[in-house]
C-alpha cells in the first residue's frame, strides 16, 4: 500500500457455514465494503486457535476478525460458544500484558446477513483507522 | 479422620519417615513418591518401593527442582492393575497440577493416593545446598521457623497463596504448629482414612493456631504480590516493554518442557508447521525489513500462555529452568490469576470443577459476538 493515508490490514477468519456464506452473499448482492480484509475460510470459529490470531498480530496485521454462527446455530453444535470462551481468555491475557484487545473482533454473522458482514468490515476498518497502524508493524524483535 | 500426631524425639522429619515406612512395610502402599536427599548430595524426587530405602527420603525437603505432577504424568498416566497403590507426597502446587492433569486425562488417580504436605516455600537446589552446608539439620529447622519471610525462597514461593494442600486424600500439616511436638494429619477420603488406620492420633479439629498462621502467611504473601505486580507492570506492559521482557529468550522451550501443564506429546512449536524454505523466509522478512533470530519466540510465549494459563498453578519451575533468566513466575502470577478469575476458576482447587476451556454456558459473555 502506498505511503500517505493509512490503510488497515485485517486478517479475517470466517466460519465455513455462516460468516463465509454471509460474505459470499454480500458479494453476490453487490454490497460495497472496504477491501482491507483478507478472508481465510475455517471450518468453525471454534477452530481458530489463538496462535492464528497472535501470528497475524505479531506479523503486523492491524486487526483480526473472527466470524462465526449465531449462538445456537453452530454447525458443530457448540464450536462458537467455545470460540467465545477462548476469546475471553485471549482478551484477558492481552489486557494483562498491556496489549490492545480491541484490534480483535468476534462477531456472529449468519449466511443470510450479507449486510451485517459488509457493515462489520466497514466498522472494523473505521475502528482501526482511528487507532492507527499496529505497533507490531515496526517491531521486528518479536 | 483428623487429628494431631505426636512427634518423637523432636524430629518431625524422622517421625514422618517412620509413618511412611509403616505404609510400605504392611503393603498398604506398594511405593511412595517422596522428596529425597542422597548421601552424595543429590536432591530429587524418588519413587521408593522398599521400606528400608526410606532412609533416603527427606520428608521436609524445602526444594522443588521439578514439579512432581509431571513425574506422576510420566509414571502414573495409566492406572495398571489395582495391586499398585502408589502414594505421592506432594506440595500444594504439585497437587494442584495433579488435579489439572487428572482433569486433562493425563494422570489416572485410581491407584494413586495423594498425600499433601504443607509448604512454607522452597529454595533452588543450589541455594539449598549452601544452606544445608551451614546447617545439617536445615530441613527440620526450616519447618520450625515461625517467620517465613525469606528472600532466598524461589520467586514463585515468595508469591505463593496456597501453602496448604487443597485437594488430597491425606494432608500433613505443620504450619502454625510446633513441629517438634506435633503434626496435623487430615484424611479427606477413604484412601486417606486407610493410611491413618492404626496410627495414633489425638483426634481434634484443625487447630486455631494453624488457621491463623496460614491466614497471616497468605495475607503477607498477597501484600508481596501486590508490590511485585506493580513493579512487573512497569517492566512488561505494552508492546515495546513486552518485547524487551522476552528479548533474551533462546527459544530452548525449557519453560514448556518442565511445565507440568504443558502435556502435549508434540508441541505445535516443535512441529513442522513453521518450517518453510529459505525463499519463503526471505519473502516473509521483507514485510518488516528484518527479523529477529531465533524467530517466533514471542509468538511461542504468547501462544503458550493462551494454551495453559487457565490451568497454571504458578509453581515457577518455568522460571527456574530459563537460561536467560526471564521472570516468568511473577508474570504468570499476574496473567494466570487474571485469566482464571475471568471464569471464576482456580487451578487445582477441585476435581469436579470443569476446565474453563472444556465447558461453556449459553448465557455468558454475551457482549462478545453481538456488539
Amino acid at each position: 500500500m502506498a505511503d500517505g493515508e493509512f490503510e488497515p490490514k485485517i486478517v479475517g477468519f470466517l466460519c465455513n457455514w455462516c460468516t463465509y456464506a454471509g460474505a459470499d452473499l454480500a458479494g453476490t448482492s453487490r454490497l460495497q465494503y472496504p477491501p482491507n480484509m483478507r478472508p481465510i475460510r475455517v471450518m468453525c470459529s471454534g477452530a481458530v486457535d489463538s496462535v492464528y490470531i497472535l501470528r497475524a498480530l505479531l506479523e503486523g496485521a492491524d486487526g483480526v476478525f473472527i466470524g462465526g454462527c449465531h449462538p445456537g446455530d453452530c454447525h458443530y453444535v457448540s464450536g462458537n460458544y467455545k470460540a467465545r470462551r477462548r476469546l475471553v481468555l485471549f482478551n484477558s491475557i492481552m489486557r494483562s500484558l498491556g496489549l490492545d484487545e480491541d484490534r480483535v473482533l468476534l462477531r456472529w454473522i449468519s449466511a443470510a446477513e450479507g449486510r451485517r458482514f459488509a457493515d462489520t468490515v466497514a466498522e472494523l476498518v473505521e475502528r482501526l483507522r482511528k487507532k492507527g497502524p499496529s505497533p507490531f508493524r515496526k517491531l521486528w524483535e518479536v | 479422620m483428623k487429628g494431631l500426631l505426636k512427634v518423637a524425639d523432636n524430629n518431625p522429619a524422622e517421625t514422618l519417615r517412620t509413618v511412611y515406612r509403616r505404609w510400605l512395610a504392611d503393603g498398604r502402599l506398594s511405593a511412595l513418591l517422596v522428596p529425597a536427599r542422597s548421601r552424595s548430595g543429590v536432591v530429587t524426587l524418588a519413587l521408593v518401593a522398599q521400606p528400608e530405602a526410606l532412609t533416603e527420603a527427606a520428608p521436609l525437603l524445602p526444594c522443588l527442582h521439578v514439579n512432581g505432577a509431571q513425574v506422576l504424568a510420566d509414571v502414573g498416566r495409566d492406572a495398571g492393575p489395582d495391586t499398585a497403590k502408589v502414594g505421592a507426597v506432594l506440595r500444594p502446587c504439585e497437587l494442584r497440577a495433579v488435579v489439572e492433569l487428572a482433569k486433562l486425562q493425563q494422570i489416572a488417580l485410581d491407584n494413586l493416593v495423594l498425600i499433601g504436605i504443607d509448604c512454607p516455600g522452597t529454595f533452588k537446589v543450589a541455594t539449598y545446598r549452601k544452606l544445608l552446608a551451614q546447617d545439617p539439620d536445615f530441613d527440620n529447622n526450616f519447618a520450625r521457623k515461625r517467620d517465613l519471610a525469606n528472600s532466598e525462597l524461589r520467586t514463585a514461593c515468595q508469591l505463593c497463596e496456597t501453602p496448604q494442600p487443597l485437594v488430597f486424600d491425606l494432608a500433613i500439616g505443620y504450619i502454625g504448629l510446633d513441629p517438634d511436638r506435633e503434626l496435623w494429619l487430615e484424611a479427606a477420603t477413604e484412601k486417606g482414612d486407610k493410611l491413618l488406620e492404626d496410627i495414633t492420633l489425638e483426634p481434634q479439629d484443625e487447630p486455631a493456631d494453624r488457621r491463623s498462621a496460614l491466614e497471616t502467611l497468605i495475607t503477607r504473601r498477597r501484600e508481596q504480590i501486590a508490590e511485585r505486580l506493580t513493579e512487573l507492570d512497569r517492566a512488561v506492559l505494552g508492546p515495546e516493554n513486552l518485547v524487551r521482557f522476552f528479548a533474551d529468550c533462546l527459544n530452548c522451550h525449557n519453560c514448556m518442557k518442565v511445565c507440568p501443564i504443558c502435556y502435549c506429546r508434540e508441541c505445535f512449536f516443535d512441529s513442522d508447521v513453521f518450517r518453510k524454505d529459505i525463499a519463503e523466509h526471505v519473502r516473509l522478512t521483507r514485510r518488516k525489513g528484518l527479523r529477529r533470530m531465533p524467530r517466533e519466540t514471542l509468538l511461542f510465549h504468547l501462544t503458550r500462555m493462551n494454551h495453559m494459563m487457565t490451568s497454571c498453578v504458578q509453581c515457577g519451575v518455568c522460571e527456574d529452568s530459563c537460561p536467560a533468566g526471564i521472570g516468568l513466575a511473577t508474570l504468570f502470577k499476574k496473567v494466570a490469576r487474571n485469566a482464571q478469575e475471568e471464569f471464576g476458576y482456580l487451578s487445582g482447587r477441585s476435581l469436579e470443577e470443569p476446565l474453563p476451556l472444556t465447558t461453556f454456558r449459553e448465557d455468558e459473555f454475551q457482549r462478545l459476538g453481538e456488539e
